[in-house]
């Protein structure tokens, strides 16, 4: 058996093997003609995970045609710094956005409609800084172009969504795997609430059936969960360091149940422990069965 | 051959220097406004450090001073020497009186001394009532006044008008133009914009203030430089000695064509009654006189005169100054006295007494809050604390790791704290309207309030219960409860509350880490 043949089937089958640095290139031709529901990688670099995650799921280029006008949607909802979890990991956003721009996009936005004061999101969770320099819009949320839309959900009927969110080519969720008091987590699925406007904290109190309406009606393309540091209690915005495990993980897919129901995984839970999971699989926008999907697990050892 | 200073040189080096000062006044106005970062990163209250009328009310009314103060000994310095050139060549308030004057070319006769006069009676009126503890001169001190007017009352407006427009082409959208002004708004959104539409309460009483103050000069140039400005009075009497002086040669015919320019009302025509407190330096009566016959200058015998106040008027004025102080502090608004549960101190603030002793109201905090939520009080403080700040959380709570409102404030009436001083410097306590709250009242889900609430260990901890709802179904509910121990009186859960008319929770004063009186645990 070839090496690369070895690589393949080791990771198919579902074995964590160690892959030394500099191996990426081979890595990503190992992938790039198996089709995998979802990419597990884990490492201490959060900018070479990020890249083998998504290159064990054939690329960027598989998601990000040339030409493309690209939405990354991080959280940076919170006025925190990066250690405490609270935010997506800028070098994973950093990250994502980069193989956008090498996959040819024309266009990458990034962007945001906090809870705290937008200025202080954007620049203390440090997702700006490590954008900007790419070349890459970074801008507020512009009030004047959330539209009515219509979701037709289950509970979701209508409301107002960022245009940019749905007009863009390619949409790509790069959440933050958190604790939360209602949703008991929060993942890809409810970092949506994101390109809402108006009252959003009014969909608590159906909250399980509006999250699945809304990640449904977004339809990203491809989701990148943020499991470098998770926060484990005081969710959504934690702020105590002793809240916050470090998994150095990252997990990529494109079905939003799957992921969520994996990240459920870091935290000692199973999918069917999230309402909103259990919905979207029952509902058939998702699966939450990790046993009866291909997942590919890598672990970088630099 | 002498090197000779001609007037139009000055006038050109003044009409210079006084766009410098307004543009840095507003460019410092600009960018108090959060940019993300910790730190503001200018120094945006410096003209206040310069105004020595803030300085010696501040100092007699709380006997304390702080260090940026010093800076205004520059300008007592400058004026010793050179007389009111501050009125002449810095004030941004001055510039824009000045300005406004164009639309009354010819008039700049004054109504006579007894206008002229009320400036130093306010003055002396001011520093009778801080002497006795009361400091009112941030109402109407020149600097205090033009910062609030812009911040709470102009500029919103302004900032209203421009954004309404563009949005307006926005959606209307008729093509060609709305690609024009989306591009100009993207030009202005930046540096002169608003990051969000700002709101105060009382934004139309500053705005009539200030049009009111501008609107004077259709009355007499300079009104309010005058007659009015209780600095300018100060600077004044400083100035009654200074070195530079002006003197009239033998030349001069009385044409009286000096007097037709004079932006003080020093009235330069007349040799005897010229007063050199009410000169602001322009050398515009050197400027104009057509005999040459005017001279500035350290060396020749000194002319003119100072306004007479009359031992009476200032024993008058300094008295009611110091009568403030009875009739003010004999109502309910300090101490023990004031149970007003809204009056929500930006934190960092001095105990109440102490607060009111150094706030000059100049609205820097207001301006500079990130969420808008420091707004000026009405009645709140009593009369005596008019325009102070308080936060009103259901316009905008106090960001839990912003620091803004000390860095700005000019007299440390607002402690500049560190983001981790301020995390334990509670500023009111949350309650919960359990008549209104949505698990509580209505045994539906919620939570928003202990999601949003900042501090690390969560101040509103949820109770879980099971409760019948409305179908007479078992359903298991989170009810907020507050931490007394770890709530900070923030307001974000009030601000972010679903029940939007009259939220659910709700922070008020008590608890509050700066008045020992309105604790609750202990």
């Amino acid at each position: 058996m070839k090496r690369r043949e070895f690589l393949k089937k080791a990771v198919i089958a579902g074995t964590a093997i160690s892959i030394p640095s500099g191996l990426d290139e081979l890595i990503r031709s190992a992938f790039a003609a198996e089709a995998a529901d979802l990419a597990v990688v884990t490492g201490p670099s959060p900018e070479k995970i990020t890249r083998a995650a998504i290159d064990a799921l054939g690329g960027m280029s598989r998601f990000v045609s040339r030409g493309d006008i690209v939405v990354v949607k991080p959280n940076m909802a919170w006025d925190r710094p990066p250690e405490l979890a609270a935010n997506s990991n800028p070098e994973v956003v950093a990250t994502v956005v980069r193989m956008c721009l090498e996959a040819g996009a024309r266009k990458v936005t990034v962007f945001d409609r906090p809870v705290n004061d937008a200025r202080r999101c954007y620049v203390q969770s440090g997702i700006a800084d490590a954008v900007r320099p790419l070349g890459v819009d970074v801008p507020y949320m512009d009030e004047r172009k959330f539209r009515d839309m219509s979701i037709n959900g289950e509970v979701l009927k209508s409301w107002p969504i960022y245009t940019e969110a749905v007009e863009a080519d390619k949409v790509i969720n790069v959440p933050i795997a958190k604790h939360h008091g209602l949703a008991k987590l929060t993942m890809s699925m409810k970092n949506w609430m994101g390109v809402m406007g108006g009252s959003r904290n009014k969909i608590h109190q159906k909250l399980d059936d509006s999250l699945l309406d809304l990640a449904r009606f977004i339809g990203p393309d491809l989701t990148v969960l943020d499991a470098v540091r998770i926060l484990l209690d005081n969710g959504p915005q934690g702020g105590d360091i002793a809240d916050v495990k470090k998994t150095d993980t990252v997990i990529a897919g494109m079905d939003q149940v799957a992921i969520d129901a994996y990240g459920a995984t870091l935290f000692g839970m199973s999918g069917k422990d999230l309402g909103y999971v259990r919905k979207g699989h029952e509902s058939g926008f998702g699966s939450m069965d990790l046993s009866r999907m291909v997942i590919r697990k890598l672990t970088l050892l630099s | 051959m002498r090197f000779e200073i001609r007037g139009d040189n000055v006038r050109t080096a003044r009409i210079l220097s006084q766009a410098a000062f307004l543009l840095l006044f507003s460019f410092l106005f600009l960018q108090t406004e959060s940019t993300g970062q910790d730190e503001l990163g200018y120094p945006v209250k410096v003209f206040l450090d310069f105004d020595p009328l803030i300085l010696l009310t501040s100092l007699l009314a709380s006997h304390k001073l702080t260090a940026a103060f010093l800076l205004s000994g520059v300008t007592v310095l400058v004026t010793v020497v050179l007389g009111r050139v501050f009125c002449g060549w810095v004030c941004p308030l001055g510039t824009l009186n000045n300005m406004m004057g164009v639309l009354r070319r010819r008039n700049y006769r004054s109504r006579g001394l007894a206008w002229r006069r009320a400036k130093y009676l306010l003055l002396i009126f001011l520093v009778g009532a801080a002497l006795f503890s009361v400091q009112l001169a941030g109402l109407v001190d020149p600097l205090s006044f033009l910062i609030r007017s812009l911040s709470v009352g102009v500029y919103p407006a302004l900032n209203h008008a421009l954004v309404s427009t563009f949005n307006a082409i926005y959606d209307a959208n008729p093509p060609g133009l709305v690609q024009v002004s989306e591009w100009i708004y993207a030009q202005v959104k930046d540096p002169l914009l608003a990051f969000r539409q700002p709101y105060y309460r009382q934004g139309i009483v500053m705005t009539s203030l200030f049009l009111l103050v501008l609107g004077l000069n259709l009355a007499e140039r300079r009104f309010w430089c005058r007659n009015l400005c209780p600095l300018g009075a100060l600077l004044g009497l400083l100035s009654r000695y200074a070195l530079l002086k002006r003197s009239v040669s033998e030349g001069c015919t009385e044409c009286g064509k000096c007097a037709t320019v004079c932006p003080g009302a020093a009235d330069p025509d007349s040799p005897e009654n010229w007063a050199i407190t009410e000169c602001y330096n322009c050398w515009n009566c050197d400027d104009i006189c057509p005999q040459n016959a005017v001279r500035f200058g350290f060396t020749g015998k000194k002319s003119g005169t100072a306004v007479d106040l009359g031992r009476r008027r200032v024993l008058a004025a300094g008295a009611a100054g110091a009568m403030t102080v009875p009739v003010l502090r004999a109502e309910p608004a300090l101490g023990h006295e004031n149970r007003n549960p809204m009056l929500i101190r930006p934190p960092g603030s001095l105990p109440e007494r102490e607060f009111l002793e150094r706030c000059v109201r100049c609205g820097e905090c207001m301006k500079v809050c990130i969420t808008n939520g420091i707004q000026p009080t009405l009645l709140e403080a009593g009369l005596e604390g008019l325009w102070s700040p308080l936060l009103v959380p259901t316009l905008g709570y106090c960001e839990y790791r912003c620091t803004l409102c000390g860095q700005v404030c000019p007299t440390g009436a607002i402690r500049r704290l560190s983001v981790e001083e301020k995390a334990k410097t509670r500023i009111g306590t949350a309650m919960v309207d359990r008549n209104r709250c949505l698990p509580w009242a209505h045994s539906r889900p919620c939570i928003v309030c202990e999601e949003v609430c900042p501090t690390p260990e969560k101040a509103i901890w949820l109770e879980t219960v099971e409760v019948e709802n409305q179908k007479g179904a078992r359903v298991s509910v989170q009810r907020p409860r507050v931490n007394l121990e770890l709530c900070i009186g923030c307001g974000i859960c009030e601000a972010k509350c679903p029940v939007e008319d009259r939220p659910a929770i709700y922070v008020t004063s008590i608890g509050e880490s700066r008045r020992k009186e309105n604790t609750l645990l202990w």
